[in-house]
């Protein structure tokens, strides 16, 4: 295979590539709205069906250019690979050259056992490449919940224990988390992006193998050209249903996507904000955010950081590649349908605010299109509502029409001319679902034909079991994502928040509840029973066209709650449905993983009265845990009139308990160091007469937890 | 006498906390620590026993670090949180059992592991310059940008064009199936 260097890239090649892959769009797009235009022009056309036709115009191009990268990514396995990868750039067998690397870990109150035991297996895994010396890890924290704060403390210092690990693995908390996650990074550039030259940054829930890891770091030193390379992480550790589906699909189709993405942008990638390698100082020197007109949520800060940080580095002329065939990098997805929207509520944020940059000057065609997707990926949904519910009102006029016309469904296809005796809405609809569903159709068939690769599904039936059952599951969620895109869309557009429901973990601690299902998907059943009533009502035809949108709408608690439950992925697992190569042959680092986790879950969590507050516990009570937070913490120089309020806030909590403190009171208390070592010895020598019954019994249960050694990545 | 027994208890506890679960040792300390209450209690009866058996054993870890560690001469916070972190990260509790606040012998690998024991949260700072370089939207969504930062000016438009927007759309509707 023929290496294709970045820094030789063939200018025309790409061109043909690129002109190919759009013009296919082009194609795609101009032939569906050829039939739809005849298919609402017949008897006229008024304004409803010119707004219809214009909508449809647009989300069919959004699901063309899916359906053509998919395409593309097909044509390119299908000839053995592209000889245009980044990975091709790294000679087999060598000993690869590597430099300084920091491995950032920013965290914002995740589970502190999963970020260290991940964090562990990352270590380990580099340290078995034997180039550990390259590397320095960073856990970036920005949590502000004392009890996740001091558990990270506590963990981190255990981990560098038992790993040995001080002076290559540092945690650092801020004391102010300005600008979220792009502001943590920021922050580590600004105090220790000197002292290296690349970056990889990880999500809190991301793992990557040693190997991937130097591989990278590698790719980089061949291609000095090279700003960015992101990895394509895959999704793993599912457990429940939904999160089992959701890794499947990943696993089956995206090796065609990413193939086909590859294929077309080449050096002109995008970055995912995670699973990536970072060239350190065109990053700090081109990449810090700007801010945007306006004021959150529309302006402001730049939320979805990442699309931005790839377009200010192709702008600067760093190239950025993805590298579609690296193994080893891997992320995990939310458990449930409701996780998964909050999520999406956060995104849906970020990406609206890209329309701003859409004709920023200086930007690459590509970075253009990649903020332009990353937009559709969201305002499709409420496109996709109205297109349906301007559809209903079309009916309902043709339906109340003194003069009514036999419905179109019945109009036979005609084109260029030629007339052909199927219904035109019907021709129009295959056209429709062989776009969105012969990707999948082709993945199975290209996984299928590999013998080895099948069996790591669990063999071709069962390959196709769970194909058939993830195309029928995905059907019923994608008109609830639509409606919570379009309600997150609007939402934002008028400057509001969304509000979730707390949720109530039962004894199982298993998913989704009732209560929860049915706050959140509450309106969407109520709408759908109205819009499927209505449309029935006007049209029974019509209501048959709609139904697989409504089925899904209607029936969207049980389906939340029923994907939501581990104990139904567990089932599905032992039968062999939605297995993914990682669940039938895990990777050393995965198995590790989840080893690590399983004993670290097993001990017991603290007692229920003081378990709120156990961080500050803690780092009170706890003479070693108070010693090291102290450590941690820099000497400050307070006025009189705080050092004044600190120490009432101190008598106060030692005499009434931390019941009625504010997070943000034990947040000032746990970040003052001289309130902490006064507090651990005003604690012990103060008789029990003058301590809270809070303390009383904190100190009469720690020493009952601590009886045995302490290793500390508990929950 | 039941103020002395909760002064036990907390010297006790405070051991605990320590991880010495060593009863043997933990006794022999309490007493030690305990006695040197008692004598400070005659000379200051006002002083409460749990407070002086409190302040004994920060005495005797403060001295007892300084010795391990050799930083004699630094204040107690500095040495009180400097010899239970060299502790923890040598796992002195653990490993040297019947070391702990023994005053007549230090051995040897335990003093050294103690003295090894260094806590770095980051490496040595290297500071850089990282601002946002200028952009330039392009016309329309500067205009679009001029146009949002006014509108949040007046709150009252915006929820103007909020009503005619909604009210349009209802017309619309309503236009559409008549």
């Amino acid at each position: 295979m023929r290496v294709f260097l970045s820094e030789q890239m063939n200018a025309k090649r790409l061109s043909r590539r690129r002109f190919l892959f759009f013009s296919t769009i082009f194609v795609l797009t101009s032939l569906a709205t050829w039939f739809m235009a005849d298919l609402l022009w017949r008897g006229g056309i008024n304004g409803v069906e010119v707004l219809l036709l214009l909508l449809f115009v647009i989300l069919f191009a959004h699901i063309a250019a899916g359906f053509c990268t998919a395409l593309v990514g097909f044509y390119v396995i299908n000839r053995g690979g592209d000889s245009s990868r980044i990975s091709t750039t790294l000679p087999a067998g060598e000993d690869w050259p590597l430099a300084s690397t920091a491995i950032v870990m920013p965290v914002f109150n995740e589970d502190v056992s999963r970020v260290f035991e991940g964090l562990r297996v990352i270590y380990r895994s580099v340290q078995e490449t034997k180039k550990l010396e390259h590397f320095d890890f960073f856990i970036l924290s920005d949590s502000n919940e004392p009890n996740q704060w001091i558990q990270e403390e506590v963990a981190w210092t255990e981990l560098c224990k038992q790993v040995d690990g001080f002076g290559r693995i540092f945690y650092r908390k801020r004391r102010q988390s300005i600008n979220k996650k792009a502001g943590n990074v920021a922050d580590f550039l600004r105090r220790w992006g000197r002292r290296y030259r690349y970056m990889v940054v990880l999500d809190a829930d991301s793992i990557m193998t040693g190997r991937a890891l130097v591989q990278l770091v590698a790719m980089m030193e061949k291609n000095p050209h090279v700003g960015i390379i992101q990895t394509p992480p895959r999704i793993v550790n599912g457990e429940t249903l939904y999160s089992r589906l959701q890794s499947f699909a990943n696993r089956l189709y995206s090796p065609l996507f990413l193939a086909g993405l590859n294929y077309w942008q080449q050096h002109d990638g995008n970055y995912w904000g995670h699973n990536a390698i970072i060239r350190i100082q065109p990053f700090i020197d081109h990449c810090s955010l700007p801010d945007l007109p306006g004021s959150e949520p529309f302006g402001g800060r730049i939320l979805s950081h990442d699309f931005v940080e790839a377009a200010l580095m192709r702008r600067a002329g760093w190239a950025v590649w993805l590298a579609s065939d690296i193994e080893g990098s891997y992320e995990e997805g939310p458990p449930t349908l409701i996780d998964s929207a909050k999520r999406d509520r956060r995104w849906c944020q970020g990406n609206m605010q890209h329309a701003w940059l859409l004709t920023t000057k200086g930007f690459r065609p590509a970075n253009r299109f990649h903020f332009l997707m990353g937009v559709m990926g969201y305002v499709s949904s409420p496109l996709w509502l109205l297109f349906m519910l301007l559809s209903t009102i079309h009916v309902f006029s043709e339906v109340t029409s003194l003069d009514p016309v036999d419905p179109r469904a019945q109009d036979y296809t005609s084109l260029m001319g030629y007339d052909f005796k199927v219904p035109e809405a019907f021709t129009l609809f295959v056209f429709t679902m062989l776009l969105i569903f012969l990707p999948k159709v082709v993945s199975i068939v290209v996984t299928i034909g590999r013998r080895e690769e099948v069996l790591r599904y669990g063999g071709s039936v069962r390959l196709i079991l769970s194909a058939v059952l993830e195309v029928f599951l995905s059907a019923l969620l994608a008109p609830v994502n639509m409606l919570f895109n379009s309600k997150f869309v609007i939402s934002i557009l008028l400057g509001q928040g969304v509000s979730w429901v707390t949720q109530k973990r039962g004894a199982d601690n298993d998913g989704t509840d009732w209560r929860e299902a049915i706050i959140t998907h509450g309106g969407q059943t109520a709408f759908g029973l109205v819009w499927g009533i209505s449309s029935f009502i006007l049209s029974p035809v019509f209501f048959w066209w709609l139904s697989p949108v409504i089925i899904g709408i209607v029936f969207s608690i049980p389906v939340s709650i029923f994907l939501g439950k581990a104990e139904f992925g567990r089932r599905a697992r032992t039968l062999g449905i939605f297995l993914t190569p990682e669940e039938t042959f895990p990777p050393y680092e995965l198995k590790k993983l989840q080893q690590n986790l399983a004993e670290c879950y097993r001990h017991l969590p603290p007692f229920e009265p003081l378990r709120r507050d156990y961080g500050l516990l803690q780092a009170v009570l706890d003479p070693y845990v108070n010693a090291m937070h102290v450590a941690l913490l820099r000497q400050r120089r307070t006025s009189a009139e705080a050092r004044e309020w600190f120490m009432q806030l101190r008598r106060r909590l030692l005499s009434e308990g931390p019941d009625k403190f504010s997070t943000k009171e034990k947040m000032a208390l746990l970040l003052d160091a001289d309130s902490m070592i006064w507090l651990h010895r005003e604690l012990w020598s103060c008789p029990a007469s003058a301590l809270a019954e809070w303390w009383r019994l904190a100190m009469r249960q720690y020493n009952v937890l601590t009886a045995e050694p302490n290793t500390a990545l508990y929950r | 006498m039941e103020a002395w027994n909760e002064a036990y208890v907390r010297a006790e506890d405070y051991l605990r906390a320590h991880r010495i679960h060593n009863r043997l040792h933990s006794s022999r300390l309490i007493q030690k620590i305990l006695e040197r209450a008692a004598l400070r209690h005659e000379q200051n009866p006002t002083i409460d026993p749990t407070t002086a058996v409190a302040e004994e054993t920060e005495t005797m870890m403060d001295r007892w670090f300084a010795d391990v560690l050799d930083e004699r001469g630094q204040a107690h916070e500095r040495i009180a949180v400097d010899g239970r972190l060299a502790l923890l990260l040598c796992d002195g509790s653990q490993k040297w059992p019947y070391a702990f606040l023994d005053e007549d012998r230090i051995p040897e690998d335990f003093a050294k592991a103690m003295r090894a024991g260094v806590i770095q949260a980051g490496p040595d700072l290297a500071i850089s310059s990282m601002v946002p370089r200028p952009i330039d939207l392009g016309a329309i969504p500067e205009a679009a940008g001029e146009t949002l930062e006014r509108f949040e000016q007046w709150p009252m438009l915006r929820m103007l064009f909020l009503w005619l927007l909604f009210a349009g759309a209802l017309g619309a509707i309503f236009n559409a199936t008549r």
